[in-house]
């Protein structure tokens, strides 16, 4: 029932206030800064280049590094927590031993904040006093660049988003595995289908809206990737995990080269809504089949 | 449910599932545990490798934490209290205000025309750009004049039967939550062009009080939006209705009856909530510097100061961190089952 009553503006319009304020409105400031040539180190009068900004940063290459990057990070990323996530809520749901114990220290992660999840992480891939570098010294491997060699970094960073945001993943399939219905379940016993093919032909297409959901949610987050890698790397060795928000932070807060950042940051919420649009285009027919 | 999952597999790969969660569960937990027990190191237990076992490996002690709070390297205690003033104000407001607009969402229709929206960005952008160039008007000063008069205009113009497709409720809920979208970047940058140009004017927003809790706020609200509107659907409308007839008026209806039902989900989003705040690194980044710097800048800036003081480092983290875990503890007693489902529908 929708009721209809003036007071419902009292209740909306606080937060659609805020919202405009405090989103729209920088919005449509850093968009007209966009096509300025602004800096203020050392203090130039904004002059007006029209799409001037946006030509230079896409005959940069350390833009599209950034890109590359920050692509890599977030795809490996979300890949890895989807499989893990998947398959650690298939087994919780299955009734494994000890599973309320696990679930409190599967949350956690999700929870703390990444700058310190990234220090710590830090003292862990430290080459010659961390923990890792013990362990791996047992197999010979001794003193391994973690976070000095660019490849190494990569996969440190991408490590350490796996590890904080699994639990996510953990979280939403093991809601969406409580809502699927037994009946089902049943009768695939009764054809005798195998564990196997029970989870391909029913759990796993049971919950492909919700995994759609879920990987997308995570996609969009890890796009957005900083603070890790600022604690981590600094962006290093040289510009060789530097990610897009980052990249911004740099030009913006060391340079304050401000019409080149608002153009930056509009080419990476129009990368955004390109990722996000081909993203859903490409899963539309798989979602609708089932309907 | 697929309960029966286990009991299908043979004894053997249940074996192997089980050792696979225990092992995800291991690799969960041992960073948290590594960060423990260095914080209560002596530098003598950093040096010489790692080291595991407190009394057997290495002494503890407490010095690290009696060093922070005395402020040796950083003033640890006051940015422990600004982040815990900004997040909790941050996020009683926005659940507050996010909880009133997603109960308008859930319960009331709303119409609002695409036109309207079109005029609002237009006159909004052409406002300022005018002000700006024509009226030599400030930037800000163009920006604060042109957003309400177009803000007035769209109102007006969405009562006319202008032409174009007519957005409803599910259209602006969805407008809220794409404003989590975003690149942060985007709005932190900008925002700080915009607070330090206010700031000019002589009314301060960048480190301070005010203007880092309104970007928080704002920041929340699509969550806090989203997350109460499942909430708010879960209440049963007859009590409502049984309420409407005995012309109970709507704000205690929504005070009197729909709060209280839903205290439980109130609580979750306020913690979810609180806990964004809490951890949120970029926006503090460009917005603060000294007074109101939170815990995350700090933290972070530990590690350039002096990086080989493990003890040190875990100590901060560690602070960090705590307020987080005793609230996981509290949260994972709200998750039952469901209760995060409808919000990833």
């Amino acid at each position: 029932m929708m009721r209809n009553d003036p007071i419902k503006h009292v209740f909306i319009w606080p937060a659609v206030l805020v919202v405009l304020a405090i989103s729209i409105f920088p919005l449509i400031y850093s968009f007209t800064t966009s096509f300025l040539s602004y800096r203020l180190i050392p203090p130039i009068p904004p002059r007006v280049v029209w799409l001037g900004n946006y030509a230079s940063l896409l005959q940069e290459p350390r833009f599209w590094n950034a890109i590359f990057t920050t692509t890599l990070i977030a795809f490996i990323a979300v890949g890895l927590q989807y499989v893990i996530g998947f398959g650690v809520a298939l087994a919780l749901n299955a009734r494994v031993p000890g599973e309320r114990l696990f679930r409190v220290a599967l949350l956690l992660p999700m929870l703390l904040a990444p700058v310190a999840v990234a220090l710590v992480a830090r003292m862990i891939f430290n080459p010659t006093m961390g923990p890792l570098n013990q362990f791996l010294s047992e197999f010979g491997l001794v003193n391994l660049p973690f976070l000095t060699n660019g490849h190494w970094a990569l996969a440190c960073i991408i490590a350490v988003e796996v590890w904080q945001w699994t639990p996510f993943i953990i979280l939403m399939m093991l809601a969406g595995l409580q809502t699927l219905p037994e009946d089902v379940y049943e009768a695939a016993e009764l054809e005798n289908a195998s564990a196997w093919q029970q989870f391909w032909g029913i759990t796993f297409p049971m919950l492909l809206p919700i995994s759609a959901a879920v990987v997308f949610i995570r996609l969009i987050e890890s796009y957005k990737i900083m603070d890790t890698v600022f604690v981590m790397t600094g962006g290093g060795p040289g510009v060789e995990t530097e990610t897009l928000t980052l990249f911004a932070y740099q030009e913006g807060f060391k340079k304050f080269n401000l019409g080149y950042t608002s153009a930056l940051s509009f080419l990476f919420l129009i990368a955004i809504t390109i990722i996000g649009v081909t993203y859903l285009a490409l899963l539309r027919p798989h979602l609708e089949k089932r309907r | 449910m697929s309960g029966q999952g286990l009991t299908g597999l043979s004894p053997w790969s249940r074996r192997l599932v089980t050792a696979g969660v225990l092992a995800w569960c291991l690799i969960t937990v041992f960073p948290l545990y590594w960060v423990v027990v260095t914080a209560f190191k002596t530098p003598p237990g950093v040096v010489g490798g790692p080291t595991y076992l407190p009394f057997i490996d290495f002494t503890p002690t407490l010095q690290p934490f009696i060093d922070l709070y005395q402020g040796i390297r950083g003033e640890f205690f006051r940015t422990f209290l600004n982040s815990t003033i900004v997040g909790l104000s941050a996020a009683a407001i926005a659940t507050a205000i996010g909880a009133m607009a997603a109960y308008a969402l859930v319960r009331f229709e709303f119409k609002v025309r695409f036109g309207a929206g079109l005029i609002f960005f237009l006159l909004a952008l052409g406002g300022y750009l005018l002000f700006n160039t024509s009226l030599g008007f400030t930037r800000p000063q163009a920006l604060l004049l042109a957003f309400p008069v177009a803000l007035v205009v769209a109102v007006v113009a969405n009562r006319l039967p202008l032409p174009g497709p007519v957005l409803g409720n599910e259209d602006i809920l969805f407008w809220f939550v794409s404003q989590r979208m975003f690149p942060p970047i985007v709005t932190a940058f900008a925002l700080y062009l915009l607070y330090s140009e206010i700031g000019r004017l002589g009314f301060q927003l960048i480190d301070s009080y005010i203007g880092l809790t309104l970007c928080y706020v704002a920041f929340s609200l699509p969550i806090v939006v989203w997350l109460m509107r499942d909430f708010f659907e879960a209440v049963p409308i007859e009590v409502e209705e049984a309420a409407m007839v005995d012309n109970v008026p709507t704000w205690r209806i929504f005070f009197g009856i729909v709060v209280p039902m839903s205290m439980n989900g109130l609580l979750a989003t306020f913690m979810i909530t609180l806990a964004f705040v809490w951890n949120e690194f970029l926006f503090a980044l460009f917005l603060t510097n000294s007074r109101w710097q939170t815990l995350p800048i700090l933290v972070a800036g530990q590690n350039s100061q002096r990086g080989d003081e493990w003890w040190a480092i875990s100590a901060a983290a560690l602070v960090a961190i705590v307020p987080m875990m005793i609230m996981a503890g509290l949260l994972s007693r709200m998750m039952r089952s469901g209760l995060l489902l409808g919000a990833i529908k």
